[in-house]
C-alpha cells in the first residue's frame, strides 16, 4: 500500500474532507474534517482494511481555536501499514466509535478520564483510572502538576463518616 | 428434599473478586456476575496503581522520563526502555552504533524470555501445578543475574538511552549468555514435558477463554493472544524496528484461540528468542555503544575528565535536556505483552508536550469478558492469567 495512493483514494470518495497529509518523523499523518471523519473511519475500516484500531490520543491545545486534537492510530493486519488519522474539535465534544471498533471501548474512557474528551454516543463512558469522585482531568495543560487535594467524598460507601483536615 | 423451580435458581449474583487476590497477578478487581457458577458479565475496575506517569513525563526531559518506563512493565522494563527510546530517536533520525543495535536486541529477547518464564510459572501455579513454577524461576535467576552484570539492576534497569546504551558489557555478561543460550532450550523441553501432554493442563486450558479471530482485531488485542487466535502478526517480522530484520525466525501463530494456544506460542516464542539471542551472539561486532551525534550524546566520563567542551555539554545534557522538534513521533515494540507503543508529540521544548502510552495490557483487559462469558468461575483465574497482566503497565 502507497501513502499517497491511499490518500488520494479517501479524497476521491470524501471530495474536500481530507484537510492535509503529511509524513513526519516516519509516521503517517491524515488531518480530516470534523464533520466526517466517522465516515471516513468507517470507511478506511470496511473498504481499506484498517482493521485493527491501536490507540487514541488526545492533545490539549489550550491557546489554539481547536481545543483538542484527537488523534487515532490505525493498522492493517493484512497490508501491515499504519497510519495516523487526526480530527481537531473546538469544544470537548466527538463522536465515540465503539460501533466500528470493539477496542475503542476502553481507549476512549481513557481519554475521557484523563483529558477530558467526552465521547458521544459510547455506550458506557466513566472514569476508568481514576475514582469516580475525581475532580478535573489531570492530563489538560491548566491541571497543574503539584499540590494536594482533600478527598471530601471519600465515604464510597456512604457510611455517613465525614472526613475533615 | 429436593432442589425446585421455586428456589429461585436463576438469579444473578454479583461477586466482587479482588483487589487483594492472589490470582489477579496485581491490584485488580473484578466485579462479576454469576448465574450459578457461570460467568454472564464481568466488569473490571482498574486504576488501584495509577501514578500519573504520562503527566509526569511532561515536566520532565526526554532523558529523566527513561527509569519511568522501567516501572510500566516492570518484569521486562528494557522493552519499554527501547519503545521510549525509539520513539525519541524519530525525531532525531539519529544512526545507533552497531554493537548498540545488538545489545539492545539481546536485551530485549531476554527480558522477552524473562516475562514469558515468569508467565508460565504463576499461571501454572494458578491452574494448579506447582513443579513449573521452580524450574521456571531457576532459569529467570539466570537471567537476571545477567542483568545485574551488565546493568547493576536486576527489575529495573533503565539500560537503553536515546543514541544507544549506557555503557558497555562486561566480558562475564557474554560467557554467561554463551551458557544460558546452550542450556536454554534443553529446559523449555523440561517445562513442555511437564505441561504439553499433561491431562489435567489439557483440562483446564483447552477450549477455555475462546476469542475469535475477528474479535481479537476488533479488539486490538496483540501479542500472543492474538497470535494465540491465528492472526499472523507480529511487529518484530511486519514493522521491524532496529535490526531485527537481519535475524532469521518463525512468527509462533496457532489457531485454538483458547488459553492452551496462547501457552503454546509463548513457548515457541521462548525458543524463537533464543535463536534470535544465538544469532545475535554470532554477529555481536566490536565498537562504541554509543552514538557520537552531538544533539543527544550524553558525553562519556573519560571524554568529560579531559576537555572542557565535553564537560559543558554534559552538564548542559543533564540539566537542561536537549529539545526535540515540532512534530509527532510514534514507535512501537513488540513487548513480551504485546504491541507497545510511545505515542509522542512536541511543541519545540526539552520536555515531551504530550506523551500517550499505548500499553498492551490495557488494551487487552478490554476483551476479558468476551473471554470469560460462558466459562465457569474458576476458570476465570486461568483466563485472567493467560492475558499475562502486569498492573504497573495497565494503570500508569
Amino acid at each position: 500500500m502507497n501513502f499517497v495512493e491511499l490518500v488520494n483514494k479517501v479524497n476521491e470518495k470524501f471530495p474536500g474532507k481530507v484537510i492535509n497529509s503529511y509524513e513526519k518523523f516516519g509516521s503517517r499523518f491524515i488531518v480530516v474534517d470534523r464533520g466526517s471523519f466517522k465516515d471516513i473511519l468507517r470507511s478506511l475500516k470496511y473498504d481499506f482494511g484498517f482493521d485493527y484500531l491501536v490507540d487514541i490520543v488526545a492533545t490539549h491545545w489550550p491557546k489554539r481555536k481547536e481545543k483538542f486534537d484527537v488523534v487515532y492510530n490505525l493498522f492493517t493486519v493484512k497490508d501491515k501499514f499504519r497510519i495516523f488519522v487526526k480530527v481537531a474539535i473546538e469544544d470537548d465534544k466527538i463522536e465515540s466509535v465503539v460501533d466500528i471498533w470493539k477496542g475503542a471501548n476502553f481507549l476512549e474512557r481513557e481519554q475521557y478520564d484523563l483529558v477530558g474528551v467526552k465521547f458521544e454516543g459510547h455506550p458506557d463512558l466513566r472514569r476508568i483510572l481514576l475514582p469516580e469522585f475525581f475532580d478535573g482531568h489531570p492530563l489538560r495543560k491548566d491541571y497543574p502538576l503539584k499540590g494536594r487535594k482533600w478527598f471530601n467524598n471519600a465515604d464510597e460507601q456512604n457510611l455517613g463518616l465525614k472526613f475533615s483536615r | 428434599m429436593s432442589i425446585s423451580a421455586k428456589d429461585n435458581l436463576s438469579e444473578i449474583i454479583t461477586v466482587n473478586m479482588g483487589p487483594q487476590h492472589p490470582s489477579t497477578h496485581g491490584v485488580l478487581r473484578l466485579v462479576v456476575d454469576l448465574d450459578g457458577e457461570t460467568i454472564v458479565g464481568v466488569r473490571p475496575d482498574i486504576g488501584f496503581l495509577h501514578r500519573g506517569v504520562e503527566k509526569l513525563a511532561e515536566h520532565r526531559t526526554y532523558h529523566q522520563f527513561i527509569p519511568l518506563t522501567d516501572r510500566l512493565d516492570y518484569l521486562s522494563p528494557l522493552s519499554n526502555n527501547l519503545a521510549y527510546c525509539l520513539a525519541v530517536e524519530k525525531f532525531f533520525n539519529v544512526k545507533i552504533p552497531e554493537r548498540a543495535e545488538y545489545l539492545r536486541v539481546i536485551f530485549a529477547e531476554l527480558a522477552r524470555c524473562a516475562s514469558h518464564l515468569l508467565w508460565i510459572a504463576t499461571h501454572a501455579l494458578d491452574i494448579g501445578a506447582m513443579t513449573v513454577f521452580l524450574y521456571a524461576f531457576r532459569e529467570r535467576e539466570l537471567i537476571l543475574d545477567m542483568f545485574e552484570i551488565a546493568t547493576g539492576q536486576r527489575m529495573t534497569s533503565s539500560w537503553i538511552r536515546v543514541g544507544g546504551i549506557r555503557e558497555d558489557v562486561p566480558p562475564l555478561f557474554i560467557e554467561r549468555l554463551k551458557e544460558f543460550v546452550n542450556i536454554f532450550d534443553e529446559r523449555i523441553n523440561t517445562y513442555e514435558r511437564l505441561l504439553t501432554k499433561n491431562r489435567i493442563w489439557l483440562k483446564r486450558t483447552v477450549g477455555v477463554g475462546k476469542i475469535s479471530r475477528e474479535d481479537a482485531i476488533d479488539y486490538g488485542v496483540s501479542g500472543p493472544i492474538m497470535r494465540g487466535s491465528g492472526v499472523n502478526f507480529d511487529l518484530r517480522r511486519d514493522e521491524p524496528y532496529g535490526i531485527y530484520d537481519r535475524f532469521n525466525f518463525e512468527v509462533a501463530v496457532e489457531d485454538g484461540c483458547d488459553i492452551y494456544a496462547r501457552y503454546l506460542v509463548r513457548v515457541k516464542e521462548m525458543r524463537e528468542a533464543n535463536k534470535i539471542l544465538k544469532q545475535a551472539l554470532e554477529q555481536l561486532p566490536e565498537g562504541p555503544v554509543m552514538t557520537d551525534d552531538p544533539r543527544v550524546q550524553i558525553p562519556p566520563h573519560e571524554e568529560v575528565y579531559e576537555k572542557m567542551e565535553a564537560l559543558i555539554r554534559r552538564f548542559y545534557i543533564i540539566t537542561k535536556g536537549f529539545a526535540a522538534p515540532k512534530g509527532e513521533a510514534y514507535a512501537c515494540v513488540e513487548a513480551p505483552k504485546g504491541e507497545l507503543g510511545f505515542y509522542i508529540v512536541s511543541d519545540g521544548d526539552s520536555k515531551p508536550y504530550r506523551l500517550k502510552i499505548r500499553a498492551p495490557s490495557f488494551v487487552n483487559l478490554g476483551a476479558l469478558e468476551t473471554m470469560a462469558k460462558g466459562h465457569m468461575v474458576a476458570d476465570l483465574v486461568g483466563i485472567i492469567g493467560s492475558i499475562d497482566i502486569v498492573l504497573g503497565e495497565i494503570d500508569r
